[in-house]
């Protein structure tokens, strides 16, 4: 017989409906990730008992880790699906939706709230206008070099998924934003909404609800210096809260 | 303000921006730790390992803390409060964390749940060593002084005590020591990933230095340098027959 691999995968029809398993074994191929198994799936939706069964769905776009959609929870872990690879995996292959995000379907889930929270720190560079501002200042090489690693996330999540501070009772903002006010802060043009950023994230949920578990810096697919990028902001709001009342 | 409309309606809830008193709080249990109660914690280890200077150092430092200007001030604005402060939010931060140690099993997550646990023995310990020390037995204020050195070695008798106290000085230590690396590393002092490797070696140092402290101190209760030591020493003799010192 023909070498296999097994997915498990956790199904719900909709937010509301019961979850439950189902297994699917199918035929190797060599360089196999989730989502293709999922493809493969989708192509053949019948499960391991020879149940016919719906195709599993789920986020994805770019299948090549730059467009953070397909973040699931695989062997217990958030990752991207489009590079975990089978070959690498632990057997049965489990695969479930992120844990702590509104259920859509399936593995789908909605990640509004990293789009709300970005919106909340304004993290943005503040160049519309009515006229031509001309060029921008000049930035650097070495602060390019500073800013690049926080410019490459995905928002995909899986720092907030594994963040043991980042739940409905504590309501925080998660590594991933606090990054991105770092990288906006540093900004020549950007800076100009500093102040403002700051000042969000000492709101409720926000900078202060790190437990410093390290997780996200861990789970990170881009490589981002989050708890790097969270300890310096740490600072900077700090800074900006004894301006705030010292200075008025 | 022009902030966005969107609501989330499940789910985790999106940042508070500017709103709400929880950093304030938040950063002042951060600070407490370290002051006063982390500086207590130090005050507390070294007055205690002048134990193993022998009874009679042990009644002199006893004597010099008790006889400070305004103790009942310092004991309740230094310590009762700020630890109980301390100890309070930190059940509160600790109950609405979700520990995930199971499913990320790493170094710093590992560290992040211990910081809860040590915590909470550390304070279960604190209130009963308080209750023993401080409140019922020989009061140690003033001739107090003389009777300390053979309270606390009656007390490390009962050996579920003498584990207790062992316990408890490591959470104790260790609860600190990590405190101090999660201060440097939330307070923005120690940013880099190279600093916070040699400040975290740095602090495991702490952690075993003031367990050895904590251990050496028992040691001088309970070895058999001091045995037996008398109720209530003489007040100002520094010598007892019989015991070298």
């Amino acid at each position: 017989m023909a070498k296999t691999v097994v997915l498990k995968i956790k199904r719900q029809v909709n937010p509301d409906a019961e979850p439950r398993w189902e297994e699917f074994e199918l035929t190797w191929k060599s360089g196999m990730n989730v989502i293709s198994a999922m493809m493969e799936i989708a192509a053949n939706p019948v499960t391991r008992s020879g149940q016919p069964t719906t195709p599993v769905a789920y986020d994805s776009n770019c299948l090549e880790e730059v467009c953070g959609s397909c973040a699931m929870l695989i062997n217990g872990k958030a990752r991207m699906a489009c590079s975990a690879l089978v070959d690498k995996l632990e057997q049965p292959v489990r695969v479930e939706p992120l844990s702590k995000f509104p259920l859509v379907r399936d593995l789908a889930v909605d990640r509004s709230v990293l789009f709300e929270n970005l919106k909340r720190v304004k993290a943005w560079v503040p160049v519309d206008g009515t006229y031509d501002l001309g060029s921008g200042p000049r930035v650097y090489p070495t602060e390019q070099e500073e800013a690049y690693p926080m410019s490459r996330c995905i928002s995909c999540c899986c720092c907030m998924e594994a963040c043991p501070q980042f739940n409905e009772s504590t309501g925080f903002v998660g590594a991933a934003t606090i990054a991105q006010v770092r990288l906006f802060n540093q900004h020549p043009t950007g800076k100009a909404l500093k102040h403002e950023r700051l000042q969000a994230l000492m709101g409720d949920g926000g900078i202060q609800e790190c437990g410093f578990a390290q997780n996200c810096v861990e789970v990170c697919p881009k490589d981002i210096p989050l708890t790097k990028a969270i300890s310096d902001t740490g600072r900077e709001v700090m800074k900006q809260a004894f301006k705030d009342f010292f200075r008025g | 303000m022009a902030t966005a409309t969107t609501t989330i309606k499940r789910g985790v809830p999106p940042l508070q921006a500017g709103q709400g008193r929880s950093f304030f709080w938040r950063r002042l249990h951060s600070l407490s730790g370290i002051v006063p109660v982390g500086a207590f914690l130090l005050e507390h280890f070294v007055s205690n390992a002048f134990a193993t200077n022998g009874p009679f150092a042990y009644r002199d430092q006893v004597k010099f803390l008790t006889s400070l200007p305004f103790v009942p001030v310092l004991e309740i604005f230094g310590i009762y409060l700020p630890l109980l402060y301390h100890a309070l939010y930190g059940f509160y931060i600790w109950f609405r964390g979700q520990t995930n140690v199971n499913d990320y099993p790493w170094a710093g997550n590992f560290m992040y749940s211990a910081q809860r646990w040590t915590g909470a023995v550390a304070f279960i310990y604190i209130g009963w060593h308080t209750y023993t020390m401080r409140f019922t037995g020989t009061h140690l204020m003033g001739s107090g002084a003389q009777a300390a050195f053979n309270k606390v070695q009656v007390e490390m008798h009962n050996p579920w005590a003498l584990a207790f106290y062992i316990v408890g000085i490591t959470a104790a230590s260790w609860h600190f020591a990590y405190g101090l690396y999660l201060f440097a590393a939330k307070w923005g002092i120690t940013v880099s990933a190279k600093s916070r490797k040699y400040f975290g070696m740095a602090c495991t140092a702490i952690a075993v230095t003031l367990i050895a402290v904590g251990l050496a101190t028992i040691w001088a209760f309970v070895g058999p340098k001091w045995p037996n030591t008398p109720e209530k020493l003489p007040a100002e003799q520094t010598t007892l027959d019989g015991n070298r010192h």
